[in-house]
C-alpha cells in the first residue's frame, strides 16, 4: 500500500523499482546511495520495453506454464541497455567556448568603456546609441553632426545590435564635441542644483501649519463635562438583540447545515457539464470495456481517484495519507487490462478496499493472552506501558483491560506512574476497589487479582516503573499494567522522560492510546513519539510502539479514518478498540467492518 | 388431471401469440435463447471451476512456489518472495486424465490472508507447507496461521481435505512428520482458547469463529477436525541438489488420491 513512491533506501543502497500491471512483472534496479545516477529512470523504461516487447508472446500465450519453463536469456539485452544509458549521461560535447572576436566586448571600443568623472556613467551602447541619435534627431546641432546624422539615421532607426568600430567612433567624438559646446551651460546647471541639495529642507504639507492651534479640532467644551454629550436615542432592544434569552446563559453555536448543502450544490454544478461531455467518451469507454481488453491510463484514473480522496478526507483520514493511497493505487492499477463488465469506478474501488484491508490487518498479531502464558512460563511478569497525549483515556483503558485479564484468570499489577495529573493515582485505586468487588479474592484462590502500586504525586515515573516490576516479580503476579502521564508530542522534557522509562523498564508491550476523534494530528503525534522512542534509546533496536489502543470509538459513526492513519503510520496493529466508559466496552478491531464503513457512501 | 390442466393454458398461450405479430414473435424467441444459453454457460462455468483448486499455502520461504515449481516442470528453478498468486494446470499422473489447479499463494503476513480470501471458496484441497528446520522458531507463527486457516467459516462448510507437508527434509537438522504434528497439536490447544478469549469483534459478530476448533473438554487433535488432515515430509529441492529431482512421492500420492 505504500506503492506511491517508487523508491527504497536500505543502509548503503538504493533500489528503484517499475511496475508492470499489464503482465505483472517487476523491475528492481539497485545502485549505491552515494552515487547520484541520472539515468537509471531511463534505463529501468528502456528495459522494461525491450523486455517486454521481447517476451510480450511467452507472456500471453503460455501463462504460468511458459514462465517457468520458458529461458529468459536477457543479459546481453541489459549490458547493452546499461551501456547505452552509461553513455548518454556522460558524453555531451563540451560547449566550444566563443573566441574574443565573437563577443559582444570587442565591439565596444576602449573610449565607450572609460569613465570619466562628472558624467552620468555610460550603461549600455545600445542605449545609449538610441539616447545619443535621438538628441542628434532632436537638436539639429553642432555643424559636423549633419553630415554624420544622415549616416546616424538608418542604423539607428534599424535598432541594430552590432556597431562598428568606426561608427561607435565618429558618434563618441559629435558627443564629445557636443559636450565642449554645452560645456558651459552644463557647468553651470549642475551648480544650483548642488546647492538645492545642500541643506535638507523640512517638507511642508499641504494642510499643515506650524501653528497648533489651527490644528486642535477638538470642542474646548466637551471634554471633561458630562452635559455637553447630545441625548442619544438608546434603544435596548437593538442593543441588547434577542429578547428572549436567558439572563447569564452562554448559548452553544448554532449548527448550520444549509451552508453545507449550498456549497454542494455549488461544486456539484460545474462538474455537471464536465460529465456530460465525458458521458459521450464514457459511452465508448464502456462499450469498450464491455468488448474486454482496455488498459487503465492515469486519466481514466484521476477524477475516480479525486473522488475517492475527498470521501477517504470526509471519513477522518488524515489527508497525507489519503494522498499517498491514492497514489499507490493507481501505480497499482497503471495499464492493466481490465475485465469484461467491469468500470473503471469499480476496479478502482475494489483496489482501495484491498489496500485499506490489508493496512488494517496487521503485519503480526498481537495475542496478548498467548505472550503472558509464556512469561508467565517464565516466571516472570508480562509489563504493558500505555502512553499518548492528554486526555485520550488510557486510565479508563488500562481499567478495562485489566478486567479483561482478570476475567481470563491472570493477576494484575498496576503501576501509577502517572505522577502529575491531580487525581490521577485517586483514578486508578478507584478502579482497583471496583474490580476488586468485582471479582474477589475468594473466587481466585485467595489472591488478589488487582492491587495498585503507587508512591504518590511528584516522583520519578521510571522509577516507580522500575519498582512496580520488581514487586510484581516478587510477588509472582502475571501482567504488570504501567500507566503514564499524558504529553504533547511537542514537548522534548517530557517525550525524554517517556522514552527513558520505555527504554530503561524494557516492557514487553509499548501500546500507544489515541482517540478515534483525532484527524490529521494522529500522524504528528505517532511520528514523534516514535521519533523520540528511537532516539533516546541506547539499544541497537530501539522499542517503538508495538500496538495501538483506539479509543471512544462510540463517538464516532462511521467516520473511522483515525484507524486508518494510525495504523498506516506505524505498520502496527490496532491491539483494542474502546467503545464506552464500562468494563465490557473493550473491542478487537475487524478490518471488514472497518473498511465497509469507510467505502461507504 | 395434469395434462387436462395444461392443454387450455397451451391453447389458451397459443391464441395470444397467434395474435401478436411474427417479428415480435421472433425476436421475443431470440432473447428467450439467449437468455437460456447465458444462464447454461454460467451454471457449467460455475461447475467447472468450483472447488477445483489445490492451494499452496504456509509461512515466508516455506518452500510453496519451488514446490509448485517442481510439481508442474520437473526443474529447479531460484525463486522470490512472490507477491501475488501462481495458477497452473497440474496432471496427476500420466496414465489418468484427471487434472487439478495448482495455485500457489503468497506467505508474507501482510498478503496471506487477502490471497487466502479469494481463493477459500475454489480449494477442494490445502497443502499446508511447513519448513521443518525453522520449525522450532517458528512454531507459534506456522499455529497462529494454521489456525487462521482452519477457523475460517469456508473452509470448516467444505471441509477440504489438508496435508501438512513438512518440507526441507533434505537438511539434517530437519523435524520429522510425527514431531510437527505433536507440537502444532500442543500449541493449536493452547491457541483456541486465547483466541476465543479475545474480545468481541467491533460488530459483535462472533469471536473466533462459530464453534471451537475440535472438541472442549480434550487436547487438540487433527482427528477432532471435520476434514481429513494428513502429514507427508517432502524436499522440493531434493537430497540430490538442484539437477537431480525433488521427494516427493508423498505428496504425490495425496494429489492422485484426492483429484
Amino acid at each position: 500500500e505504500r506503492g506511491g513512491n517508487n523508491s527504497f533506501t536500505h543502509e548503503a543502497l538504493t533500489l528503484k523499482y517499475k511496475l508492470d500491471n499489464q503482465f505483472e512483472l517487476v523491475f528492481v534496479v539497485g545502485f549505491q546511495k552515494i552515487l547520484t545516477l541520472t539515468y537509471v529512470d531511463k534505463l529501468i523504461d528502456d528495459v522494461h520495453k525491450e523486455f517486454r516487447d521481447k517476451y510480450r508472446n511467452e507472456f500471453q500465450q503460455k501463462g504460468t506454464l511458459g514462465l517457468l519453463n520458458g529461458t529468459f536469456d536477457f543479459k546481453d539485452d541489459f549490458m547493452r541497455l546499461l551501456r547505452d544509458a552509461e553513455e548518454s549521461s556522460k558524453v555531451r560535447a563540451p560547449t566550444v567556448m566563443k573566441t574574443f572576436e565573437q563577443s559582444l566586448k570587442s565591439q565596444k571600443t576602449v573610449k565607450c568603456m572609460i569613465e570619466t568623472r562628472g558624467e552620468k556613467p555610460k550603461e549600455k551602447v545600445k542605449n545609449k546609441k538610441n539616447k545619443s541619435s535621438k538628441k542628434e534627431g532632436t537638436e539639429a546641432v553642432a555643424a559636423s553632426s549633419k553630415a554624420s546624422a544622415g549616416d546616424k539615421q538608418p542604423s539607428a532607426a534599424g535598432e541594430r545590435e552590432e556597431l562598428t568600430k568606426d561608427e561607435i567612433l565618429q558618434k563618441n567624438r559629435e558627443e564629445f564635441f557636443k559636450r565642449h559646446m554645452k560645456a558651459g551651460e552644463k557647468s553651470r546647471s549642475p551648480k544650483p542644483e548642488a546647492q538645492k541639495e545642500k541643506g535638507k529642507k523640512p517638507r511642508v504639507w499641504d494642510l499643515g501649519n506650524s501653528n497648533p492651534k489651527v490644528l486642535d479640532y477638538s470642542n474646548s467644551a466637551t471634554n471633561g463635562s458630562a452635559e455637553a454629550c447630545p441625548v442619544e436615542e438608546f434603544d435596548p432592544d437593538t442593543a441588547l438583540g434577542d429578547r428572549n434569552r436567558e439572563p447569564g446563559r452562554l448559548y452553544d453555536l448554532e449548527y448550520e447545515s444549509d451552508d453545507e448543502a449550498e456549497e454542494e450544490k455549488v461544486v456539484q454544478n460545474p462538474s455537471k457539464p464536465s460529465a456530460k461531455k465525458g458521458g459521450l467518451g464514457g459511452m465508448f469507454g464502456m462499450l469498450k470495456g464491455l468488448v474486454g481488453s482496455k488498459s487503465l491510463t492515469r486519466e481514466d484514473m484521476d477524477p475516480v481517484l479525486e473522488k475517492m480522496k475527498d470521501h477517504l478526507i470526509a471519513k477522518n483520514v488524515a489527508a497525507e495519507i489519503a494522498v499517498q493511497l491514492c497514489e499507490s493505487v493507481a501505480k497499482k492499477l497503471e495499464g492493466k487490462v481490465m475485465g469484461t463488465f467491469t468500470t473503471v469506478t469499480s476496479t478502482v474501488k475494489q483496489a482501495l478496499q484491498e489496500a485499506l484491508v490489508q493496512i488494517l490487518q496487521p503485519q503480526r498479531r498481537v495475542d496478548v493472552l498467548r505472550d503472558v502464558m509464556d512469561a508467565q512460563r517464565h516466571r516472570r511478569p508480562y509489563v504493558v506501558t500505555f502512553c499518548g497525549v492528554n486526555g485520550v483515556g488510557k486510565s479508563t483503558n488500562l481499567a478495562k483491560i485489566s478486567f479483561w485479564l482478570i476475567e481470563n484468570g491472570f493477576s494484575v499489577l498496576i503501576a501509577a506512574c502517572d505522577t502529575f495529573r491531580a487525581g490521577a493515582v485517586e483514578q486508578l485505586r478507584t478502579h482497583t476497589r471496583r474490580l476488586n468487588a468485582l471479582h474477589p479474592p475468594e473466587n481466585h484462590g485467595g489472591r488478589t487479582m488487582v492491587q495498585l502500586y503507587e508512591k504518590g504525586y511528584g516522583k520519578d515515573a521510571a522509577g516507580i516503573a522500575m519498582e512496580a516490576i520488581s514487586y510484581a516479580r516478587n510477588q509472582g503476579f502475571d501482567v504488570v499494567l504501567v500507566d503514564t502521564a499524558g504529553r504533547m508530542q511537542d514537548n522534548a522534557p517530557l517525550m525524554t522522560a517517556l522514552a527513558k522509562l520505555i527504554a530503561v523498564n524494557a516492557p514487553d508491550l509499548v501500546l500507544f492510546v489515541g482517540e478515534a476523534l483525532v484527524g490529521n494530528e494522529a500522524v504528528d503525534q505517532l511520528v514523534k513519539f516514535n521519533k523520540a522512542l528511537a532516539d533516546h534509546s541506547m539499544a541497537q533496536t530501539p522499542r517503538l510502539i508495538d500496538g495501538i489502543v483506539l479509543t471512544k470509538f462510540d463517538t464516532i459513526d462511521d467516520k473511522v479514518g483515525a484507524a486508518i492513519s494510525m495504523t498506516y503510520i506505524t505498520s502496527k496493529p490496532i491491539v483494542f478498540v474502546g467503545t464506552g466508559q464500562t468494563y465490557c466496552d473493550l473491542r478487537s478491531l475487524n478490518a471488514k467492518a472497518v473498511v465497509a464503513a469507510l467505502m461507504k457512501a | 388431471a395434469m395434462a387436462g390442466g395444461l392443454e387450455p393454458h397451451l391453447e389458451a398461450l397459443q391464441r395470444e401469440l397467434g395474435g401478436h405479430d411474427p417479428a415480435v414473435l421472433s425476436v421475443l424467441l431470440a432473447l428467450l435463447v439467449v437468455v437460456v444459453t447465458l444462464l447454461i454457460w454460467r451454471f457449467v462455468q460455475g461447475r467447472r471451476s468450483s472447488r477445483k483448486a489445490v492451494l499452496l499455502l504456509g509461512l515466508c520461504d516455506a518452500g510453496k512456489t519451488l514446490l509448485f515449481a517442481r510439481l508442474l516442470t520437473g526443474k529447479y528453478r531460484d525463486t522470490q518472495t512472490s507477491i501475488t498468486d501462481s495458477s497452473a494446470v497440474y496432471r496427476v499422473s500420466n496414465d489418468k486424465s484427471t487434472s487439478v489447479t495448482l495455485i500457489d499463494l503468497p506467505g508474507h503476513e501482510s498478503l496471506r490472508l487477502q490471497f487466502l480470501e479469494r481463493f477459500k471458496a475454489a480449494a477442494r484441497a490445502i497443502v499446508f507447507v511447513v519448513d521443518s528446520v525453522a520449525f522450532q522458531r517458528e512454531v507459534k507463527d506456522v499455529a497462529e496461521f494454521l489456525y487462521q486457516v482452519l477457523i475460517d467459516s469456508t473452509v470448516l462448510q467444505n471441509a477440504p481435505a489438508l496435508v501438512v507437508a513438512c518440507n526441507k527434509q533434505d537438511v539434517t537438522m530437519a523435524k520429522s512428520a510425527k514431531l510437527i504434528q505433536q507440537q502444532l497439536e500442543k500449541e493449536l490447544n493452547t491457541l483456541r482458547v486465547t483466541r476465543s478469549a479475545a474480545p468481541t469483534s467491533l460488530d459483535g459478530s462472533g469471536t473466533g469463529g462459530p464453534a471451537q476448533l475440535g472438541k472442549k473438554g480434550k487436547d487438540f487433535d487433527f482427528s477432532q477436525l471435520p476434514m481429513k488432515v494428513e502429514f507427508v515430509e517432502c524436499s522440493a529441492r531434493g537430497s540430490k541438489g538442484e539437477e537431480g529431482d525433488a521427494d516427493f512421492e508423498d505428496l504425490k500420492k495425496w494429489l492422485a488420491k484426492i483429484a
